[in-house]
């Protein structure tokens, strides 16, 4: 009965043509001609600079490094990283606790703590100087009325020293560690938490022994990408510590550039500390998380919502609502209605002349179309290659070396700051073969670029929770792998695909530290353009774009709302 | 004369773990057989090399005397070119699709317009009882109507062959033994030629023609569901197909020695009784095939009785589940509840009894565990040989 070797099968061998190796060598090919793009895209600018800063045995390194006050940099860099990421993570994951212990009916306070991101950062840190300018910010006004620090023209606060700058820094990358935070406690059960309690742990037991450690993984990488943000920080450090003389890394690059004559050796060796941090990281962060599958919980019922009075839940998320939506909001309305900014304020002097010159004035409208046109440009380009990449990190046991360089591909984006972006590109594209400066090909190009890890890792999340079988039952039922993408992948990739392409235009609308270098005065972005009206002094002009680029966004997200249904924020 | 499908010399790895080792398999035109074997014997990964969704390193498979994969011509059709129709443990019906939609899909992307407007999607749909709920989405059917919507698309495009990846498993006791059901009697109308992987023995008792029990990766005994249950090739076999009770002997001068020392006396069943003594074997035996006494008195004449001590027992209907101690063994047995229940109530745990069987009740098997020792005339087609 033991089965004879089949003895009949021979005669039609080799008579089928091996589709297997030409489909794998195909797709082999086509992956490594778009990683090779992609190399030339991301690598090559930062092998640029390097190159640079290195020329006549490291005139860069030590013209940057020879300077008195390059320890001040290094140092402010590191103070404003590590104090911003405390800020964050604390709150970040306080929010997400409370966002998880509100009650039933206030649910939709959930999506809360993301807004600020809805917010570009700009116009946050603008309207925080209107309120907190030692003398004409509107809240120091306030406080000079109570009686212990009446008497005096300025303070007490003085929004343009490292303190708040760090404070404000902060409160910007509250928004993303909750994101990754909140995510992570939706993959622990109630019934988690119940073992525990019926196994004898408190309430602060059950947080510090089970919640924290099952939340390791999103706390290591909400936090190494916090800190990475926090490295790059440029926005704040520009617009608040640039006149009072407070200098990171970033803004040192961006000095050696913007002055004349440019150095861009200089500039690319003030990265550099930058650029090999962020390496470090992103590797240290693979090794730490190892084997997630550790932490994945399996079913039972969804986070337990509490069932008691979840009044401090609410009110921490009510309370940092107002200080990182509310107030700088209203901060920006205020001095957007006056013709000029100064402490005092009254009825009589409210005018809407500010939008109306908004309209008019050629430059901002010009502005905005550019925004909007490199912002979709970029994403509609960058969601089909995040599709591929994401697809050969799921799928691409076969491509070990191609998978991997993939990876890091998507990896060094995250890792580096924009604003080293922002002066390699500068650099390679202002010279042959591509003298792209000027356009804003070269703006959609450092976008997608900036956007790469966003659209990958959310599409590769999204084929991992799918798994394989939905595939395996097409091809089985007679689909080629075309067919299935089409019919298949695709339909079932929607929600994700949309919420990806509502993120990355909030990003991309808002994109300042690298616009602000490749832009050219005839072709501005939103941001660029408010930086220079900072400039001129020109603040209630400011205050009007701002808000205008907080319009611009809101439009976007609401039609990627319309058209991918109310969940598209949550899913970010 | 050729078989329709054919597997030989297959070989999977994944790194250095063989998954599937050297595997020979035959199927015939309309066969059911059932790929019977726990977890990690490799059954699933060699209905994925059939289906074309495993690459293997070596072997070939034909379909119809057509290499579909042959490692030494580099020949891999892939999956959706060759032709099958495949049902998984998860249904994988697409939950962006209608009921219809997803039975239409496989004769849609075949390019099968006639079938189509012939009305195929909802003669399929019939078949499984799922007319009704053919503009439903799947989220909103039961796991069972799921499942069985899902076996309409396998069917639906009239596959050469029809793949089953335990489509049975995560369904709950009383829905798979109707969903069962139901693939058998499609099986039998419809006569298409199908591998069917499960671990559940019921399951390939009452849906193979033929059933292949494997082991790491290899084929242990290939055979009609009837032999398999009255002969197992090995202890292996024996075990998996609910022989659970399991004896060790050694051969002494007047019969058999268990481990409390009781002789067992084979030359009754016909055994070709042989051995010499000190050999070591082991006895496999289904929990049907024992009874309980009251005394040494009631054992049916021809019986091998034990001395045994009771250990448990469970409720179950028209039985007890009785488990009870002889020697270091511990041995399963099923007593009628008319009979026994008296007095197994008013029993304690360690109350002695008698337990008996019939000796052709046995299949006796060299000792795994006593290497060195070899018993031909014990092993395979087994001992108590009733032909």
């Amino acid at each position: 009965m033991a089965t004879a070797t089949a003895t009949a099968t021979a005669t039609a061998g080799g008579s089928v043509k091996s589709f297997s190796i030409s489909r794998q060598w195909q797709a082999r090919i086509g992956y490594a001609i778009l990683i090779a793009v992609l190399a030339y895209l991301v690598v090559l600018p930062m092998i640029r600079l390097q190159m640079l800063a290195f020329e006549d045995g490291g005139a860069g390194y030590r013209t940057q490094y020879g300077r008195y006050d390059v320890a001040e940099a290094i140092w402010t860099t590191i103070a404003l990283a590590l104090g911003s990421l405390v800020i964050a993570m604390v709150l970040g994951t306080v929010l997400a606790f409370a966002a998880s212990r509100l009650p039933e009916k206030l649910g939709w306070l959930r999506i809360v703590p993301i807004l600020p991101i809805v917010m570009p950062a700009v116009a946050n840190i603008v309207g925080w100087a209107f309120l907190l300018s030692p003398g004409p910010g509107y809240l120091n006004v306030l406080l000079r009325k109570l009686p212990w620090w009446s008497g005096t023209d300025t303070g007490p606060i003085d929004v343009y020293t490292i303190p708040w700058i760090v404070i404000l820094t902060g409160f910007g990358l509250t928004s993303f560690v909750y994101l990754f935070v909140s995510s992570g406690m939706q993959n622990i059960s109630s019934e988690h938490l119940e073992a525990a309690q019926v196994s004898g742990s408190s309430t602060v037991g059950i947080f510090f022994k089970i919640v924290l450690p099952l939340l390791r993984p999103s706390l290591i990488y909400g936090g190494g990408i916090a800190l990475l943000l926090g490295l790059g920080q440029f926005t704040g450090p520009l617009l608040l510590g640039q006149n009072s003389g407070v200098k990171v890394l970033t803004t040192e690059m961006y000095r050696r550039v913007s002055e004349s004559p440019s150095d861009f050796a200089a500039a690319a060796a003030a990265g550099s500390p930058l650029v090999i941090f962020g390496l470090v990281l992103v590797l240290v962060q693979k090794v730490l998380l190892g084997n997630q599958t550790r932490f994945v919980t399996h079913g039972g019922k969804a986070f337990a919502s509490s069932t008691g009075r979840a009044t401090w839940a609410t009110a921490t998320v009510v309370i940092f609502s107002m200080f990182a939506l509310v107030i700088p909001l209203i901060g920006l309305i205020i001095v957007s209605l006056t013709p000029y900014w100064s402490g005092s304020l009254s009825w009589g002097l409210l005018t809407l002349d500010n939008f109306r010159e908004l309209w008019s004035t050629s430059a901002i409208t010009e502005s905005v179309v550019t925004s909007v046109l490199t912002s979709l440009g970029a994403v509609i380009i960058c969601i089909p290659i995040g599709y591929a990449l994401a697809n050969l990190l799921v799928r691409g046991r076969r491509f070990k070396i191609l998978a991997l360089l993939a990876d890091l591909m998507t990896a060094l984006p995250l890792g580096i700051p924009a604003v080293i972006f922002g002066v390699g590109f500068l650099l390679t594209y202002t010279e042959p073969p591509f003298i792209l400066y000027g356009t804003r090909t070269v703006i959609i190009l450092v976008y997608i670029v900036l956007m790469l890890p966003f659209a990958t890792r959310m599409q590769m999340t999204a084929m991992l929770a799918l798994g394989n079988t939905y595939n395996e039952a097409s091809a089985t039922s007679g689909a080629s792998p075309f067919v299935t993408t089409l019919r298949i992948m695709l339909p079932l990739m929607r929600p994700t695909v949309l919420s990806a392409v509502a993120l990355m235009f909030i990003l991309l609308t808002h994109e300042f530290a690298a616009s602000l270098l490749v832009r050219a005065s005839t072709t501005q972005v939103m941001g660029t353009l408010l930086f220079d009206m900072w400039q001129n002094g020109s603040y209630p002009m400011v205050a009007a774009m701002a808000l205008l680029m907080t319009a611009v966004t809101t439009i976007g997200v609401a039609i990627a709302m319309l058209v991918g249904g109310r969940n598209v924020l949550s899913k970010l | 004369m050729a078989s329709q499908f054919a597997v030989s010399g297959l070989t999977k790895t994944y790194g250095s773990n063989v998954v599937v080792d050297q595997l020979d398999l035959e199927i015939e035109q309309g066969e059911f057989l059932v790929l019977l074997g726990p977890s990690g014997c490799g059954k699933t990964t060699t209905l994925r090399c059939l289906a074309g969704l495993e690459t293997p390193q070596g072997g070939s498979i034909s379909f119809d005397g057509r290499h579909v994969f042959d490692a030494s011509t580099k020949t891999d059709v892939p999956a959706h070119k060759r032709n099958i129709g495949m049902v998984f443990q998860s249904y994988a019906l697409w939950p962006h699709m209608t009921v219809r939609d997803n039975i239409r899909y496989p004769l849609k992307v075949r390019k099968l317009k006639q079938a189509i407007a012939d009305g195929a999607v909802e003669k399929a749909a019939e078949m499984v009882d799922c007319g009704a709920l053919l503009d439903r989405y799947p989220s909103q059917l039961s796991g069972g109507q799921q499942q069985r919507v899902a076996v309409a698309r396998g069917l639906v495009a009239q596959p050469d062959l029809v793949l089953f990846d335990e489509p049975l498993s995560n369904l709950d006791a009383r829905l798979r033994d109707q969903v069962r059901s139901q693939i058998h009697q499609l099986h039998q109308s419809l006569g298409f030629t199908a591998v069917f992987v499960t671990h559940d023995q019921a399951e390939a008792f009452a849906l193979a023609d033929r059933i292949a029990i494997m082991k790491s990766g290899r084929i242990e005994q290939y055979d009609a569901p009837e032999h398999v249950f009255e002969n197992p090739v090995s202890e292996y076999v024996a075990a998996f197909i609910g022989m659970g009770n399991r004896l060790e002997l050694r051969r002494a001068h007047d019969g058999w020695n268990t481990s409390a020392n009781d002789v067992i006396d084979l030359s009754n069943a016909s055994v070709r009784d042989r051995a010499d003594e000190g050999t070591a074997a082991v006895a496999r035996f289904r929990p049907d095939d024992v009874q309980m006494h009251a005394s040494m008195d009631d054992v049916p004449a021809g019986n091998v009785a034990l001395h045994a001590e009771l250990v448990t027992y469970e409720y179950a209907g028209r039985h007890f589940d009785v488990l009870v101690k002889t020697g270091t063994e511990q041995l399963a047995l099923r007593a009628s509840a008319a009979e026994h229940s008296a007095t197994l109530r008013a029993s304690d745990p360690g109350t002695p009894m008698v337990i008996s069987f019939s000796p052709s009740s046995l299949r006796v098997y060299a000792d795994p565990d006593a290497a060195a020792v070899t018993v031909p005339e014990l092993v395979a087609p087994g001992v108590g040989d009733r032909s």
